[in-house]
């Protein structure tokens, strides 16, 4: 169980947190070309190293944070509030579409 | 049948752990024993003379006892409905019905027996070399072969029982209670730490237990002092079972008061591993014969149990302890008619018997009868903990095991004791004292120190005799079929591990990995060090599921009026964690009488979100594909979210209740989702708007009230309001007391199609309302209709649900929501796909129809498919129900475009066989396609 | 016939009769002569040295590059091809899997794509000569609302109308099947229903990879351990080959075959692929008799699980919540795992679980793999293949040795090429989302 150091809530086990996705600039939708947005909706770096990547920390704050941290070892060497990057982390477009039920306490159920 | 009781029970021995005033009764294979309290199971076995206790897995072997500990390989059997109990850990309890497992007809007669015969031919990953043809036998073989497996029984009646789990928060961890962890825990508790102690067997002391009065001295002297520090809690019978990321610790309590098991989660500030070592078998042929046992095995019966072992013994001695076996055998009597030595480059050629040990032949030839066979050839440092931290072990020549390396683990994972290096208590405890007082300083955030040192003795390397023996004994894998198989090409310890299953049985390769890896050593030329070893997984002991599971909390969540449903005969629905009414016993009627009449339905779980502040239209043109800016005070209006990737994702209405002031619906599932969206895009992408997102889908109580008479029964319980249509129109929003309660929410809307309201009452008062509607409409013929009814009115009226009328694919367009699709607006999610599939791909996209089947009688199951004559697939059937209103059934469907045009005359197979025609219709609704009921 | 299938047959039935001369026939009658005289084993696998130049390069030895090399050997006559694997045969996902073999997919492409690996794996212990244990015991995935029970009745009508074997079946018949089960209404999560597959099944993984590496290397083909790609050499936009730890190698043709190292091996090219690899766990407990003969799947629960010959239930379940390239396993997941499998089977609380590992998928955002040519001549990629790799392994490796051998894109694969994520073109299996197994 990792723990996430959410500048918020101080060092809380990762089971609080849903991880949203790479970090990512979103690019600017009335100059973009089709094949940009789509770069920037499915394209990843994925790397085996550090990554910076934004959570959120569900049953917490309920802040959107970025974080790096080494996907290998899982070390975390820094977490801040999600700036202002254009959009705080690229939310894998499959998880929305597919409306999984994020556990949130507010969750509803299948209509 | 009356058995010559037989007693191989010795006097009382010093530090036994058995109570000779307590007998205990208990079943085994059938025949009645006695034991006594604080006999393992095979320790009560063996005082009655018993000494077989299974046969092996492939080639059916009778085994007793070798390592007399918990992975005792033969000694596994099955206890009432618990397979697989290690019965020489395992403490006797009155009463017990312990049976052989795997056996027929009978342990001494097992049919499998017959393998040993054509045993040469079984060898290790026979089965890959056979079989083959003909294929269509695969299933029968696999029949013959699954009787090979080995294990107990488990039956779908047993009953799950109670199982538990805990948090600790602690400063240090020690894993293991012999001399070493003992003082380990007593130094960091003395820096101010607090210390969780755990230890496998039921009592503290490792081997101090059984290694002579001067080590019951010592072992006595830190029991006391253990028990008298408050801050060291100690756990007995329990296991680290694992170390995660974080040193996240996982102990398993096998037997607790008032549960069968419990997990212990344990956030440990510094872990320190104490397991000592583990007395490795020699390979030897005939090593498996019951008779054949380990120094350890042997001193731990003598001394803890009081049980003679044997009456003729050969000692192969390499060690220290080896020269201990000798002194207690000879100290109660046995016979020791050899001792072989180790060291002195002596060793034994086999061991030979019928069922069981009989004689031993030395190297020279000598063939000495014995009925006890003890070796004491070396050990293997347990370092499953310290590699699941990161450590990399490795090997120390001299004295031939494998060690920590030290150099990878975090500075807050440590180890002493035997799994570090060697020296007598007074070593170990001096050792565990440091590493103790280092661990308990690091967990309280004082660094400094280093680990000190504890040396190896020189030991021989002895694995394997001249001939070929079982290096895994639970798998049945011989020293033979790993040179085999590394002859064949599997010739790293990963490949020989995978071909042979050697290692992958029940004793998790504690007891075979290092003799597999030496023999492949040989096989292959290459040294020991560079073979490395398997990696090693948690769990460091076996657990069971119900431990892991615990308790399972899934709660679930109904609303203030679920006890009215429940009086009522509603038949419930699972939604998610909702249980909601699907009906109260016949949907046609309720669905009907909403047409007629007046119907209410609790509508609770829908998605609420209270959106203030002056920036809440730029959020709302935002995330929804219309435009929002001119939405006035007191009006309502339906939207659409999509993803980025223009799939639509939710959709619901909002209602401007005041200047600053929205409420915005969502559909039930999509409530978490929606909330966290809006979220984003207000953290990270525009913080400077001022808008504040509230939750309030559980703020309210909502409940949607609908059918032409809706009206006049809103007038009689909403208070001093005008509801004529020209003071409340359609799609417009209030607030004001309802039945006496404040702040309720109003606002008319139409999913079912029919002149209806949506009340959003808080919470407390919902049931109080629903109940004032029912008494209020009495006269005016109101029945509470649920969610199935509500799902027939919604698609009579085509009204789509997102995710089942649209899909993870299914873009606004394909939807029938194009029109809503505002491109002109400038920016919001899912835009530039939404532009893109206008332009390109509209032509291809699929389409959602409303389909009306050809014979009236026809309802086709949901999901069926649209298909060609040839069979190729034109769409899927997403919404299908009869309509009592019209009396014929009525569907949506996703279609190829090519077949989307009003009129066209579809073909659908159903899935029972068979095909039925359906005609697309102008319009999505079947009833009122012009909306005239919804405004009225 | 055309022409290229024309030869493609003429040389698999030349490359069979070569196999047939090769050495270790394996069968009962062998077991028994070899066994009677004492006689040892040949060799499987042999490490050879490392050519300078191959006509193609496999990077990946699990069973997508083992049975890519097979079928360019066997079905084409293209023998002059190099294996390379950072570690031993199958070390990676092909040695971590759980093995559930099945073809009941939502899209037609998806269904006509596993069918055919189905069909390939019937026929594979006799094709290679060696037990892989293809034990199509029967599939189940359970729906526990409606939304799912749904969805399971859109995968059978799309799996009956292309021939395969696929039924959505209620809760007595699957009480039948599987008498563990709870199917009462009073389960947190009652089931409604199940997708019923009885072709779908477990395969012995080890057996097929060592046995297409067995029969790979037979033909000719180099399979090399523990030799790891460092860099790939690209000149104009065309590659030219590869170099490793042990030497460099030139090759008009590179495959890259990995799952978990698929973005780390593409970005040596310069390919940018649209995966997120996440760790998956799985756990295994000791042997009991056996009691379950079918392969249990829940969506809802996220959990799988099937029992081997050996008696050992074999557990799996959704990938880990974050994307990580660790293998090291966690408690959570199995305290999660073991919750779930509790809710399907109450009374199995008693066994106890011996190991845990895991693996690594590459996740796309279509569910579907990633197949073919890339933006670099002659670098194909065979990626992508999240938690549904092992079952494709034949004719994955069938159909990247056409493309290889040919230089034309199969049919059968061509739903999966890089390019439609530039193109907005999703495969349709994201349409219903589920654990897929």
């Amino acid at each position: 169980m990792i723990r996430i150091p959410c500048p918020h809530c101080s060092a809380r086990n990762s089971a609080e947190f849903r991880h949203v996705g790479e970090s990512a600039t979103r690019p600017d939708p009335s100059t973009v070309t089709p094949e940009q947005w789509r770069a920037y909706l499915y394209e990843r770096s994925n790397p085996a190293g550090w990554t910076t990547e934004t959570w959120f920390h569900t049953v917490g704050c309920r802040r959107y944070i970025t974080v790096e941290r080494h996907t290998v070892t899982n070390e975390i060497r820094a977490a801040r509030p999600a700036g202002r990057d254009g959009r705080g982390g690229r939310e894998p477009a499959e998880v929305l579409s597919t409306r999984a039920d994020s556990g949130s306490p507010d969750a509803g159920g299948q209509a | 049948m009356a058995t010559t009781p037989v007693s191989r029970r010795l006097p009382a021995q010093a530090g036994e752990l058995i109570d000779r005033s307590r007998p205990l009764a208990f079943r085994w294979d059938g025949r009645r024993y006695v034991g006594l309290e604080g006999d393992t199971i095979v320790s009560a076995l063996l005082a009655n003379g018993v000494d077989v206790f299974s046969r092996s897995f492939k080639y059916s072997r009778p085994r007793g006892v070798l390592t007399g500990s918990f992975v005792d390989p033969g000694c596994t059997v099955q206890v009432g409905d618990e397979p697989n109990v290690r019965g020489a850990h395992r403490r006797l309890e009155a009463g017990m019905d312990v049976r052989p497992q795997n056996v027929w007809p009978s342990l001494r007669f097992d049919v499998k027996s017959a393998n040993r015969l054509v045993g040469r031919f079984l060898t290790a990953g026979f089965y890959y070399k056979t079989f083959i043809k003909p294929q269509r036998l695969w299933p029968a073989y696999q029949q013959v072969l699954s009787r090979f497996a080995s294990g107990g029984v488990t039956s779908e009646q047993n009953v799950h029982g109670y199982y538990d789990k805990r948090y600790v928060h602690v400063d240090v961890v020690v894993a293991g209670a012999g001399p070493a962890g003992m003082s380990a825990a007593l130094a960091a508790a003395d820096t101010g730490a607090s210390v969780l102690l755990v230890e496998e067997e039921y009592e503290l002391g490792g081997h101090l237990r059984y290694s002579g009065e001067q080590s019951l001295s010592t072992l006595s002297d830190l029991r006391a002092q253990v028990a008298a520090r408050p801050s060291i809690e100690v756990m007995t019978d329990a296991v680290v079972t694992g170390r995660y990321d974080d040193n996240w610790v996982a102990v398993l309590q096998r037997h607790v008061v008032g549960a069968v098991e419990r997990l212990v989660k344990v956030r440990a500030g510094v872990l320190v591993a104490a397991p000592g070592l583990i007395e490795r078998p020699y390979v030897f042929d005939g090593n498996d014969l019951p008779g054949v046992m380990l120094s350890t095995a042997m001193r731990r019966l003598i001394n803890l149990y009081a049980v003679e072992p044997g009456e003729r013994a050969v000692v192969l001695t390499a060690n220290g302890d080896g020269d201990a076996a000798v002194a207690d055998l000879t100290r109660v009597g046995v016979d020791v008619v050899g001792v072989v030595d180790g060291r002195a480059g002596e060793t034994i050629r086999r061991a030979t018997g019928r069922g069981r040990l009989q004689a031993v032949e030395l190297e020279d030839g000598t063939v000495l009868p014995a009925d006890l066979l003890v070796t004491a050839t070396g050990w293997t440092a347990p370092t499953s903990l310290l590699n699941m931290a990161g450590d990399r072990p490795v090997w120390n020549v001299t004295a031939a095991r494998f060690v920590p390396s030290g150099t990878d683990l975090p500075s807050t994972v440590l180890a002493t004791g035997g799994v570090v290096g060697d020296g007598g208590p007074e070593d170990l405890m001096a050792h565990g004292r440091a590493v103790g007082t280092l661990a308990g300083e690091r967990a309280q955030g004082r660094a400094g120190g280093t680990v000190p040192t504890l040396p190896c003795a020189p030991h021989p390397a002895m694995f394997r005799a001249s001939t070929h023996g079982f290096v895994d004994f639970s798998e049945d894998v011989s020293s033979k079929e790993v040179v085999a198989a590394a002859m064949e090409g599997y010739d790293s310890s990963e490949l020989v591990k995978r071909f042979t299953t050697a290692t992958m049985g029940p004793s998790q390769g504690k007891l075979e990995t290092i003799n597999t890896i030496a023999v492949l050593s040989e096989a292959t030329g290459r040294a020991i060090e560079d073979l490395g070893t398997t990696v090693w997984r948690p769990p460091y002991a076996p657990i069971s599921l119900g431990a892991l599971a615990g308790r399972v909390f899934e709660p679930t969540r109904v609303s203030p009026m679920q006890g009215w449903h429940e009086q009522h005969g509603a038949v419930p629905l699972l939604a998610g964690q909702w249980i909601r009414p699907d009906h109260y016993g016949d949907a046609a009627r309720e669905a009907r009488n909403v047409r007629e009449n007046v119907g209410i339905i609790d509508v609770t779980p829908l998605g609420k979100l209270e959106l203030n502040g002056p920036d809440v239209p730029q959020l709302l043109n935002l995330v929804y594909v219309n435009k929002w800016s001119k939405l006035a005070v007191g009006s309502v209006r339906y939207g659409v979210m999509c993803a980025e990737d223009g799939v639509v994702m939710d959709d619901g209405v909002t209602g401007r209740l005041a200047d600053d002031r929205y409420l915005m619906s969502t559909t039930s599932s999509g409530a978490a989702t929606v909330w966290e969206w809006l979220e984003n895009w207000l953290q990270t992408a525009h913080p400077d708007w001022q808008v504040h997102v509230t939750p309030v889908t559980t703020a309210y109580a909502s409940i949607n009230v609908a059918g032409p008479k809706s009206r006049e029964l809103m007038q009689r319980v909403v208070e001093g309001g005008d509801l004529s249509t020209e003071a409340f129109g359609y799609m417009q929003v209030r607030e004001g007391r309802i039945a006496g309660v404040a702040d309720c929410v109003l606002w008319r809307i139409g999913f079912t199609g029919e002149l209806s309201y949506e009340l959003h009452v808080p919470a407390s008062y919902g049931l109080h309302v629903w109940e004032e509607l029912l008494e209020a409409g009495d006269d005016l013929g109101i029945r509470a209709f649920g969610v199935e009814a509500q799902r027939i009115l919604r698609l009579e009226k085509g009204h789509l649900i997102v995710a089942q009328d649209t899909d993870g694919l299914t873009r606004a367009h394909s939807a029938g929501l194009g029109g809503i699709v505002k491109l002109d607006k400038d920016d919001f999610a899912g835009k530039p796909e939404l532009a893109w599939h206008e332009r390109f791909a509209l032509a291809t996209a699929p389409r959602l129809v409303a389909l009306q089947p050809v014979d009236p009688t026809a309802v086709p199951p949901e999901a069926s498919q649209i298909v060609t004559p040839e069979g190729d697939i034109l769409g899927r059937i997403t919404s299908s129900r009869m309509s009592p209103a019209l009396g014929h059934g009525v569907c949506l469907a996703q279609v190829d475009p090519a077949v989307s045009a009003a009129g066209t005359v579809v073909t659908i197979r159903l899935p029972g066989g068979g095909d039925i025609a359906a005609t697309v219709q102008e319009d999505l609704a079947f009833v009122d396609p012009e909306g005239v009921r919804l405004r009225a | 016939m055309n022409e290229s299938l024309l030869s493609t047959v003429g040389r698999r039935a030349r490359a069979l009769r070569s196999m047939r001369r090769g050495p270790a026939r394996y069968s009962a009658f062998d077991l028994v002569r070899r066994g009677a005289l004492h006689q040892d084993w040949p060799r499987s696998f042999t490490q050879h040295d490392l050519k300078t130049s191959y006509d193609a390069v496999v990077i990946g030895a699990g069973v997508h590059g083992l049975a890519t090399a097979y079928y360019l050997a066997a079905n084409h006559g293209m023998t002059n091809v190099a294996v390379l694997d950072k570690a031993y045969i199958g070390a990676g996902g092909s040695g971590r899997n759980t093995a559930i073999v099945r073809s009941n997919y939502l899209t037609p492409e998806g269904v006509r794509f596993y069918d055919r690996s189905v069909k390939l794996y019937e026929n594979l212990a006799v094709d290679l000569n060696f037990n892989v244990m293809f034990s199509q015991r029967g599939h189940l995935t359970l729906a526990h609302n409606d939304s799912s029970l749904r969805t399971m009745r859109w995968r059978a009508e799309v799996n009956k109308l292309q021939g395969i074997d696929s039924e959505v079946i209620g809760p007595e018949h699957i009480s039948r099947l599987v008498p563990y089960l709870d199917v009462s209404p009073e389960a947190r999560y009652p089931v409604l229903g199940a997708l019923y597959h009885p072709p779908g099944g477990t395969i012995r993984h080890d057996a097929v990879n060592w046995g297409y590496a067995r029969a790979a290397e037979h033909l000719g083909v180099h399979i090399h351990q523990y030799t790891e790609v460092t860099a790939v050499h690209i000149e104009s936009d065309r590659v030219t080959g590869v170099s490793t730890n042990r030497g460099d190698i030139s090759a008009p043709v590179v495959v890259n075959c990995t799952a978990g190292w698929a973005s780390t091996v593409c970005d040596l090219a310069g390919v940018r692929l649209p995966l997120i690899t996440h760790p998956l766990q799985a756990a295994v407990t000791e042997p009991v008799k056996v009691f379950l003969k079918a392969v249990v799947v829940s969506g809802s629960l996220h959990v799988y699980v099937s029992q081997t010959d050996r008696g050992e239930l074999v557990f799996g379940a959704s990938v880990d919540p974050y994307p990580s390239y660790s293998m090291r396993g966690s408690l959570e997941f199995t305290e999660e795992l073991a919750g779930h499998v509790l809710e399907l089977m109450p009374s199995i609380a008693k066994l106890r679980v011996l190991r845990q590992w895991a693996g690594l998928c590459d996740m796309t955002p279509d569910y579907s793999p990633i197949m073919g040519v890339t933006p670099v001549d002659g670098f194909l990629v065979d990626v992508g293949w999240g938690t549904y790799g092992y079952k494709a392994g034949p004719v994955a490796g069938e159909a990247m040795a056409e493309l290889v051998a040919t230089g034309k894109t199969p049919e059968i694969i061509s739903a999966f090429d890089l390019a439609r994520f530039a193109e907005g073109r999703l495969v349709g299996e994201k349409g219903a989302a589920a654990v897929g197994h």
